[in-house]
């Protein structure tokens, strides 16, 4: 009975954060970008700068028509947001925010593999969305989706793996447990090539060709409305809280930090995801959109050389220390 | 020397970043009234007194938005034995702001200096049949226009003044020889100054450098038969 | 999926051969979901195959695959079932759809859909199936993998595993994807030499072949 408590009340606290980190990077996103530009940003739901803005944009979706093109694909079509939104809950699941084992959702074994595995089955989603959509735009957007997945998983996979290489172990947690101060001026090149990538994969400017609006409208997105709409941009938002907080757990020592007090770990992890999330605003804000074959060329002709030239440095490294 | 690769991404990463740390710009209109710059374009407000109808401004409006009745009423003489004068007294002023473009024509060919723009924006209407603003709305809106900025350190007094003060002067040499009627001229004198305002032809002035601080005089209403004017408050 | 399976095998064989006492009459939780996931693996699969729309066929890949995903789950072979996420369903599935969409993917029933020798490919997946089945029943018989115990799939076990007694297919797999990929890289140098050729206008309708193709 114990174990049914803990498994519940693990799985609700990673749904609140599900929940919540999204809504709040989101808002962040409101005020951030307004300010970068010189206005202010909503400033009247909630009475106080306009914290509920993304609630009531909730409660907007939720009262528009939920409406299915004629032509579409009903059920493809319909069930493409689940798809799009559920891995990144999962995701969520295996992130250790501190140390121990009261501070993730749940132990994986193969964490990498499973967190990039499930990221990746995310975009599905969006492939769906834009075939069943009967729109040629959507079918375009869904296109560019999968050419920019097929050329930024490549560059994400081998920094993980750099990573990996490094800590000896596929393991999150192992690889927390592992980390040095040094492995960041070690693996900087790994952490930021991985963090571009994941930007790629989420589709966020400025690498949001999959839903360049001024060309495709919205991508594989265009026919949706109401809930559904609201959720694969719930989607967007936590996408980028997974990307923060793996980039984090991966790349910058997750827990560990300069007065690194027991049982304070977890401030750690937050702060450097909300870090992280701000340069994600902060790059949408400042660059504009790469045109698809910039983006492509991004990828194989830079990314991917680095982040073997990472795996190559790591390894050097490794066989030395040892 | 080549500038270093990515010196251009980093570059562009500190403008929005200094954006970030400065002072938005956005006017939160409803919350706040914004600062307008004098001269602005408001409405027209419409000083009765100095209204001939003389029909120029009704003439040359573009849209033919003005509209203005008279009547002609006879003034008994003045003097004992004089001829009776016959002035134009208005009934009608009213302008279609529904029509009217805004483009100041009217204020511009008025001899008499009647129409003035006002910085006034918040008159809309739900229907358009209420845009049109008779004589009473035009003459609340005229108390709400500023005073005209002050002339430049080096100007040329204007011939206005100059005109008024030489009448003034001449008439006070006058009374210098009859004193009994001194307080008379005084008085005509004044009177000569008052409908006009003392730039003469202002609104060719609207090139004059705008000064940052508000200028002392701005808040005092030039014509102003009323005491205060609520309406200015926090417009400033 | 036959180095995913592979694998599968590998993990398999470093379980512990234990446990005597297991009977099919009283089946653990385990066993009735492993049971349960086959069959929407298997019903998934020959949806997939007998499908008239070119997409839900794809779609329904997704399923099967992610099935067996389960299923490597449930048999503690934890790294497997993620390696086969990642790349079937990431990579493989996106790569398909990827092409469909390019090509022609449209919403509904395609009639022709269909191939004339069904019968024929119907024999060879019964054989593989059969010889596949054949050879892990053989292989394993009543070996039972021991569920409480330290993960038997683990990716440190299937690391040692991997690295050590299976060295060789693993390096002959490595050689024949690295044959494909020089492969790939030989036919698409030719047809653009080709298209140069028979073209023999820098600024044609499709440009020269490198634009043309991007």
């Amino acid at each position: 009975m114990n174990d049914v408590l803990d498994v519940t009340l693990r799985l609700l606290i990673v749904f609140a954060v599900f929940l919540a980190f999204p809504l709040i990077v989101g808002q962040t996103e409101h005020k951030v970008m307004a300010h970068m530009q010189g206005r202010l940003g909503p400033m009247y739901a909630g009475g106080f700068h306009g914290w509920a803005q993304l609630v009531a944009d909730g409660v907007k979706f939720a009262q528009k028509e939920d409406v299915v093109p004629a032509d579409a694909d009903r059920r493809i079509f319909q069930l493409a947001p689940a798809v799009a939104l559920l891995p990144y809950l999962l995701v969520l699941l295996a992130i250790p925010i501190g140390p121990g084992e009261g501070a993730v959702g749940q132990v994986v074994d193969a964490g990498i593999f499973f967190v990039l595995a499930v990221m990746g089955v995310g975009v599905l989603g969006s492939l769906m969305a834009g075939w069943a959509s009967a729109n040629k735009f959507s079918l375009l957007g869904g296109l560019r989706t999968a050419a920019q997945l097929l050329a930024y998983e490549l560059p994400m996979l081998l920094t993980a793996a750099s990573v990996a290489m490094a800590a000896g172990t596929v393991s999150l947690v192992g690889i927390l447990d592992a980390f040095e101060w040094w492995w960041l001026p070690w693996q900087i090149v790994g952490a930021i090539v991985f963090f571009v990538a994941g930007l790629a994969e989420l589709q966020r400017p400025p690498f949001d060709m999959p839903v360049a609006d001024s060309e495709i409208i919205f991508g594989a997105y265009t026919e949706y409305t109401g809930l559904r709409f609201a959720l694969f941009l719930l989607a967007e938002y936590a996408g980028i809280v997974v990307l923060c907080g793996l980039t984090t757990v991966l790349f910058l020592g997750g827990w560990h930090g300069p007065r690194g007090a027991d049982g304070l770990g977890w401030v750690w992890t937050l702060l450097k995801t909300a870090v992280l999330a701000f340069v994600v605003i902060w790059l949408r804000v400042t660059y504009p959109r790469l045109r698809e074959d910039q983006l492509q060329r991004l990828s194989w002709t830079l990314l991917v050389p680095l982040s073997l030239a990472q795996i190559a440095l790591t390894g050097i490294v490794k066989v030395v220390i040892q | 020397m080549p500038p270093i690769p990515g010196s251009g991404l980093a570059k562009g990463l500190a403008v929005t970043l200094r954006t970030m740390t400065k002072k938005t710009v956005t006017e939160q209109y409803p919350d706040a009234q914004p600062e307008l710059p004098p001269r602005t374009r408001g409405v027209i407000g419409l000083f009765e007194e100095n209204c001939t109808v003389c029909m120029l401004c009704a003439r040359e409006c573009p849209d033919w938005c003005i509209y203005i009745d008279s009547h002609k009423e006879t003034v008994p003489a003045a003097t004992p034995g004089g001829r009776d004068r016959s002035r134009n007294v208005l009934d009608r002023f009213a302008i279609d702001f529904s029509l009217c473009m805004y483009c100041g024509i009217c204020i511009e060919v008025c001899p008499f200096d009647a129409l003035f723009w006002s910085p006034e924006f918040e008159y809309s209407e739900t229907d358009i049949r209420d845009l049109t603003h008779e004589r009473d709305k035009l003459r609340e809106w005229m108390w709400t226009v500023p005073a005209p900025p002050a002339l430049d350190p080096g100007a040329e007094e204007p011939k206005e003044l100059t005109a008024a003060r030489k009448t003034a002067d001449k008439m006070a040499a006058r009374q210098e020889v009859a004193q009994a009627t001194e307080r008379h001229a005084d008085e005509q004198a004044r009177a000569a100054e008052r409908p006009t305002r003392p730039m003469g032809d202002s609104k060719q002035q609207t090139d004059q450098p705008r000064t940052d601080h508000p200028r002392p005089d701005r808040n005092q209403p030039y014509p102003s038969p009323k005491p205060d004017r609520p309406e200015q408050e926090g417009r400033e | 999926m036959t180095s995913a399976a592979t694998l599968g095998h590998l993990a398999a064989d470093s379980t512990t051969a234990a446990a005597e006492s297991q009977g099919f009459l009283s089946p653990t939780g385990v066993e009735v979901a492993f049971l349960l996931v086959g069959l929407v693996t298997f019903g998934a699969a020959v949806v997939t195959v007998t499908t008239r729309q070119l997409v839900h066929a794809a779609l329904w890949l997704v399923v099967a695959l992610g099935g067996l995903a389960v299923e490597y789950l449930l048999l503690t072979a934890e790294f497997i079932a993620w390696v086969q996420v990642l790349i079937y369903v990431g990579a493989v599935v996106v790569l398909i759809l990827f092409g469909l969409m390019l090509t022609r993917a449209p919403i509904g029933r395609s009639p022709d859909a269909d191939s004339g020798n069904r019968w024929a490919a119907l024999t060879v997946a019964v054989a593989a199936a059969a010889a596949l089945v054949w050879v892990v029943v053989d292989a394993f018989r009543t070996t039972w993998i021991d569920l409480d115990g330290p993960a038997a799939g683990s990716t440190a076990v299937t690391g040692a595993s991997l690295f050590q007694n299976w060295v060789l297919p693993f390096e002959a797999l490595s050689v024949l994807l690295l044959a494909a990929l020089v492969g790939a890289i030989v036919l698409s140098r030719r047809a653009k030499a080709n298209h140069v050729t028979e073209a023999g206008r820098p600024t044609g309708p499709n440009g020269s072949g490198k634009d043309g193709v991007r």
